[in-house]
């Protein structure tokens, strides 16, 4: 009797013994560089945050392929030069298979030559240029729609908004100036007339120079493409000097809930093209993970007004996983193969990828849903 | 003699890193440091040697990242309504050497209005012109893309062969530092480099005994520019992308900091302050130090020098020398 | 014709703030020759203390107004005792440096204190326009308008009517004969500059609430400075004022007419073309250029 249980007793230890090795087997790393500092760190700290709910959801229900996932997370200062030396950094030095960054287009277009340089794929969460995936690529795998995508999927609201004459107002950046030429182009196949096309810089606060020549133009609608803080003081200015227009920011990075915060009663009546509409999850493809997401992050007491941008982490993390999953180990060329085919249920809706760009080099693009919110008395609604 | 010997063991020293380095980070981040020290040293000759504190030192620099990059490219823009100005994509030698070219024509230029005034004008003046620079690569899209960058830059190639791999950049960069240097030594002891000491010493005596202050300065200003420029270039085939924000104020201040820390004035100083400032900034981000409190070390550290190294650190290393001789 | 009266509107308030601006740094830079670089860090300063007061305190805004010029004032005296006292007979360059690093210290510390995420400041005035005809401001922008002018009065009666205004102009003059005549040098630099710095902390209380604090405001407003004071000539004080109101319908019209891009780089273009032409600027005294 003793010896059997001595018997059991080793067969069972050594079992426990073999399997603890593949316990405490290396994390999975992933780098992730976004602007944490500079211009756009506002942005970039919300995508951060996403990215770590995610990484921690995951860990939470066994990580991938038996192991955990460990975020390597760089900050790139919302410069260029520094953008290249994160991805120096992540790829040469901790030697990540797979990344997501860069949030903004130049950014990402600065980091793009050391993607092919090292063969390593890379997950586009915010960046909106055509250039990304029409640069003969194929390492970049993109989530976040084009501008030209953003135009589009608003056509039909144009007929519904009786638009008749548009005019601009946009940051001086690939961002802004690429939104007014996509949605220009647009407009104009459908028939309405572009009115002027204003700029300004992106640090600028004083808009009462452009803001004349809009109201002068007398436009219906006007279409803001900004950052939110810039966003807020048009708002703002435009009511103070009298501009009738309807007021449509586009981008999906402009908050409501800030707008409402910061704006006040300026902010009503303006409509926003958003991603994703934490205020009526059930609107989106897949409300119970954007339930789920939204429920986290206020758990956490993150800004509520990141939510807009938050999620594109949370969707680009869970996407490259699932891709590991599928080729079944860290492996940077095994990796991107495996990224092609996936189907993800994000919260922005359903991620897969279709080819784009120049034959036998294209890069990945999804096709992400689009939603029109209006601001109404203090409160998003649905248009 | 022993200066020649300490700088041959030093240029052997550093041209051997790639061999046993292996690390590409590490060779990125010495390419990088490289780039602004050549920056830094052009600067020298204007600060250090002609004592003019031109803090628009960086148009020069994008100047020649710009120029090199759209004709390497290939652009198309209307000079005058109605008048398209289009030029093919050059070999990338050849827009290295137009890069250049107009950073030492813009250096010409600059140089021949901003001499008008001196000291405190002259500051303002410089900084203005860099200013002026930026919104014109910010604004002009037709021609700079703007904001959006000209991106998909080819990269360094000379006479056909193309320079892909990090060492061997690194020893372009090693070497056009090394050909930099040389260059700067022997302008400070030819004649116009005597000239120009004696300017920045003296302007009313130097005037007196018939020197021609502004042709002097303006000679110095198109040498910097040129020499920037070159760094510019090297710039943009290594990064291979170039925005506005290569332009940006900040730049100058970093060039600057290396030519005063190092010891402006002094053949050496600009390495030495080159190598630290250029190494210090990733340094700091491996200790995961706010970006934020890295420039404040750095404004410290400025006002700090200044004030008890008013010469920089290499004069300083030199005077504890003798004094330890003797 | 709208348009027109609505740019002139606008050129009237931010024109009244860039002569406050202004006439900071025209004491500092035409008296004490000293090129302030971290005039923008004490606008930025004067914003964000408003921030502070008002949004995280709850201080009335009036007060906190008065608070924030008092705070810049003090601030200003403290960087000329600190960094500038040994210095006073230093070249300009070694200035300038210490100035280059004060400001980039400054800057960064207000960042790492305040975040890099632009923040409003709540004023009390109602949201909805004043409506003149066609054109119509905001409140808060025609009370800037009215404060900034009434300090701007209080600079000039003080330069002009006080015995510290007198002991400035002296040691503006001549140096060496005032410190004969018994004037404290040392004190009349603090004083000067902790004058400046208040105008400078005043003109970012006042513009803050209007728009955003940001930690690199500052830079556009010091760049702004410097060309209104070329403009109106160093030292001058009716120069940096009307500096002020032509620099800004400068802007709005070119940014209305020619190009809203190029705006800020009227000022720049202005300090170029000023100082190849005219570089005594319009009102100057006296002056050696080199």
């Amino acid at each position: 009797m003793k010896v059997q249980d001595f018997l059991r007793a080793t067969k069972f230890l050594t079992i426990l013994l073999c399997a603890a090795p593949a316990v405490a087997q290396e994390p999975i790393r992933i780098g992730v560089t976004q602007p944490l500092t500079g211009a756009f760190a506002a942005s970039g700290n919300y995508v951060a945050q996403g990215a770590k709910i995610a990484e921690d959801a995951i860990n939470a229900s066994g990580g991938v392929l038996g192991r955990k996932i460990q975020l390597v997370v760089e900050d790139n200062k919302s410069n260029p030069t520094e953008a290249v030396a994160t991805a120096e950094k992540l790829i040469a030095k901790d030697k990540v298979p797979v990344l997501m960054g860069a949030w903004s287009s130049t950014l990402t277009l600065a980091v793009m030559p050391k993607l092919m340089e090292y063969e390593v794929p890379m997950l586009v969460e915010t960046s909106s240029s055509g250039k990304i995936t029409t640069s003969g690529n194929p390492f970049i795998f993109r989530i976040s729609p084009t501008s030209e995508m953003e135009a589009r999927a608003f056509t039909p609201n144009v007929k519904t908004f009786g638009i008749k004459k548009a005019d601009f107002l946009a940051t001086n950046n690939d961002f802004g100036l690429g939104a007014s030429q996509e949605f220009s182009q647009m407009l104009k196949a459908q028939g309405v007339q572009v009115g002027v096309m204003e700029t300004m810089d992106p640090k600028a606060t004083d808009f009462s120079a452009q803001l004349a020549k809009i109201k002068a133009s007398g436009g219906d609608t006007l279409f803001v493409t900004t950052a939110v803080e810039q966003a807020t003081l048009i708002l703002k200015q435009a009511k103070e000097q009298q501009v009738k227009a309807r007021i449509i920011t586009t981008g999906g990075s402009v908050s409501p809930d800030q707008l409402i915060a910061q704006a006040g009663d300026a902010a009503n009546g303006s409509y926003h093209l958003v991603f994703f509409t934490p205020w009526f999850p059930e609107a989106v493809k897949n409300p119970d993970i954007a339930r789920k997401f939204v429920a986290e992050w206020n758990a956490r007491k993150y800004n509520i007004g990141g939510l807009t941008e938050g999620f594109r982490g949370w969707d680009g993390i869970h996407t490259i996983v699932e891709a590991i999953k599928a080729a079944g180990k860290a492996e940077p060329k095994a990796i991107a193969q495996a990224l092609w085919n996936v189907k993800v249920k994000g919260i922005n809706g359903d991620i897969a990828f279709i080819k784009q760009g120049p034959a036998g080099k294209e890069s990945a693009q999804n096709v992400p849903s689009v939603y029109v919110v209006r601001i109404d008395n203090g409160k998003v609604v649905k248009n | 003699m022993t200066a020649r010997l300490v700088a041959a063991a030093v240029v052997v020293a550093l041209a051997s890193i790639p061999l046993w380095m292996g690390d590409p980070y590490v060779l990125h981040v010495l390419i990088m440091a490289g780039i602004f020290t050549i920056a830094a040293m052009s600067l020298n000759l204007l600060l250090g040697y002609a004592g003019q504190l031109s803090l628009g030192h960086v148009a020069f620099f994008g100047v020649g990242a710009y120029a090199s990059a759209l004709f390497s490219l290939g652009f198309s823009v209307h000079v005058l309504p109605g008048m398209l100005l289009s030029v093919q994509p050059k070999p990338v030698w050849l827009a290295m050497f137009a890069g250049m070219l107009a950073a030492g024509l813009c250096g010409w230029f600059i140089g021949r209005i901003a001499f008008k005034v001196r000291g405190a004008y002259f500051v303002i003046v410089s900084i203005s012109f860099a200013e002026v620079a930026r919104l014109v690569a910010v604004n002009w899209v037709e021609l700079t893309q703007g904001p959006m960058a000209l991106n998909n830059i080819p990269a360094l190639s000379v006479a056909g062969f193309a320079f892909l791999r990090k060492p061997s950049v690194y020893w372009l960069v090693l070497g056009v530092a090394i050909a930099c240097f040389i260059l700067i030594a022997r302008l400070v002891h030819s004649r116009a480099g005597r000239a120009m000491v004696a300017l920045a010493e003296n302007e009313a005596l130097a005037t007196s005994v018939g020197i021609d202050v502004t042709r002097y300065l303006v000679l110095a200003t198109v040498v910097a520019a040129t020499m920037a420029g070159a760094a510019g270039v090297l710039y943009a085939h290594y990064v291979r992308i170039v925005d506005p924000d290569v332009f940006l104020f900040i730049y100058t201040v970093t060039m600057a900091i290396m030519v005063i820390t190092g010891g402006k004035g002094t053949l050496a100083g600009p390495v030495v302050g080159g190598v630290i400032f250029g190494l210090l900034p990733e340094g700091l981000r491996a200790l995961a130090i706010r970006p934020e409190t890295q420039w404040i070390v750095y404004g410290v550290l400025m006002v700090l020098v200044v004030y008890f190294l008013p010469q920089g650190i290499v004069p300083a290393l030199r005077g504890l020398r003798s004094r330890g001789g003797s | 014709m709208e348009q027109l009266l609505q740019h002139g509107l606008n050129a009237l308030m931010l024109g009244s703030t860039y002569a406050l601006l202004g006439i900071g740094l025209t004491l500092i830079f035409g008296i004490m020759r000293v090129v302030n670089f971290t005039h923008g860090e004490l606008y930025a300063f004067g914003a964000y203390m408003m921030y502070a007061l008002v949004m995280k305190a709850g201080v009335n805004f009036f007060a906190a107004l008065g608070l924030a010029i008092v705070l810049g004032v003090l601030l200003g005296a403290l960087l000329e005792l600190v960094l500038l006292s040994r210095l006073r007979v230093a070249d300009i360059d070694t200035t300038m440096l210490v100035m280059i690093g004060a400001w980039i210290a400054l800057q960064n510390a207000e960042q790492l204190a305040w975040t890099g995420v632009a923040v409003s400041i709540n004023n009390p005035f109602p949201a909805a326009p004043l409506v003149l005809g066609p054109v119509s401001v905001a409140w808060n922008r025609v009370f800037v308008f009215v404060m900034a002018l009434s300090l701007i009065v209080v600079a000039y009666k003080v330069i002009n009517g006080t015995k510290l205004g007198r002991a400035m102009r002296a040691t503006f003059q001549d140096r060496d004969t005032a410190a004969l005549m018994g004037v404290q040098i040392g004190a009349v630099h603090t004083a000067t500059f902790a004058l400046g710095s208040g105008l400078a902390a005043a003109a970012g209380a006042l513009l803050g609430p209007v728009f955003v604090a940001y930690p690199s405001m500052g830079d556009l407003a010091a760049a702004k400075a410097f060309a209104v004071v070329i403009l109106g000539g160093l030292g001058s004080i009716p120069g940096a004022t009307l500096g002020g109101f032509i620099l800004a319908l400068v802007e709005e019209l070119g940014a209305g007419y020619i190009s809203s891009g190029y705006r800020d780089a009227m000022g720049f273009l202005i300090i170029i073309v000023i100082l190849l032409f005219r570089p005594t600027g319009l009102f100057a005294r006296k002056e050696r250029i080199g």
